[in-house]
């Protein structure tokens, strides 16, 4: 006779189940409590981990970038700066140095460093001589002091 | 006129060096730097360079990864432009942004091109059954810095 459908006893069962669970486990090996070994547990401590590693990494630049700016501070303060004025005088200075290269230099090329804060505050002086300008007053105002005759 | 919180700028009075003799001073600290390349009294350089978008400091025999495809054989020789800094332990010269192509001359080897290792990407939003997985391995380039040349030609 011609069967053209399977016999309603014949179900299709999992023979790699050993593996998918090993999939799972293998990255909760170093976990602590039963996370470690229990399926059921593991599976939900694997996917905030696996969760938590993709927000980690848009984190990651932004604190490093905290971190270096943190160390520039330090490192221009010993040499009498502070860090607003520093990174500013540089770039007016036209010096292109990102803070994570900055941060480089002042751990391991102190010297450099100091250069590069006394080229700093020599355009710091420079840059308040030119706001003062002149020292003359403007045209058409007279000066500050009004004597009221009543 | 009497004196009020206006009448000096908050900052305290700066003087600035006189001109003539700062412009002696000048010249002779350049003299001294092109002798002392010349000569060749430095010891290692280091550079500061500008490559795939981001800023290295490096030194010769460094190793350098960088998280993209570079259009370039394994074992091309490579020389990098861009630089913005170099220094040895006496003198740095610092470039304005760059320094010039004729003093600085910065040699580097391709490596390997391999892919990173397998990263997982999971988005999870709990009690709405969303859950996405994927993997990503970008490719990597290792390069091997040979030498940073200086050639004294400072004015």
């Amino acid at each position: 006779m011609v069967v053209l459908s399977a016999a309603r006893w014949v179900r299709s069962r999992l023979s790699d189940r050993f593996w998918r669970v090993q999939e799972v486990l293998k990255y909760a090996r170093h976990f602590r409590g039963r996370k470690n070994r229990c399926y059921r547990l593991a599976v939900r401590s694997v996917r905030r981990a696996f969760v938590r590693s993709t927000k980690a990494r848009r984190e990651k630049k932004r604190s490093l970038r905290a971190l270096w700016i943190t160390r520039i501070e330090a490192a221009s303060l010993e040499h009498g700066l502070k860090y607003p004025a520093f990174i500013s005088n540089l770039v007016k200075s036209q010096v292109e140095l990102n803070r994570k290269v900055l941060a480089d230099l002042a751990i391991y090329e102190p010297k450099t460093f100091k250069s590069l804060a006394a080229l700093a505050q020599r355009r710091r002086q420079e840059g308040f001589l030119a706001a003062l300008g002149d020292g003359k007053e403007p045209e058409g105002i007279f000066s500050r002091i009004v004597h009221q005759h009543y | 006129v009497a004196k009020t919180s206006l009448t000096s700028p908050p900052w305290p009075e700066v003087k600035l060096p006189d001109p003539v003799e700062e412009a002696k001073y000048h010249a002779e600290v350049v003299r001294k730097v092109n002798g002392l390349i010349s000569a060749g009294e430095y010891g290692r350089l280091f550079a500061v360079v500008h490559f795939a978008s981001k800023q290295w400091k490096i030194t010769s025999e460094d190793l350098i990864m960088m998280d993209n495809v570079l259009e370039a054989e394994c074992g091309d020789r490579i020389r990098m432009e861009k630089v913005l800094l170099v220094g040895a332990d006496d003198f740095t010269l610092v470039g304005r942004p760059l320094l010039g192509k004729e003093l600085v001359r910065v040699e580097a080897t391709v490596i390997e091109k391999t892919e990173s290792w397998p990263k997982i990407n999971m988005r999870f939003w709990r009690r709405h059954s969303f859950q996405r997985k994927k993997i990503i391995a970008n490719p990597q380039t290792v390069l091997r810095i040979n030498t940073i040349e200086i050639y004294p030609r400072l004015s």
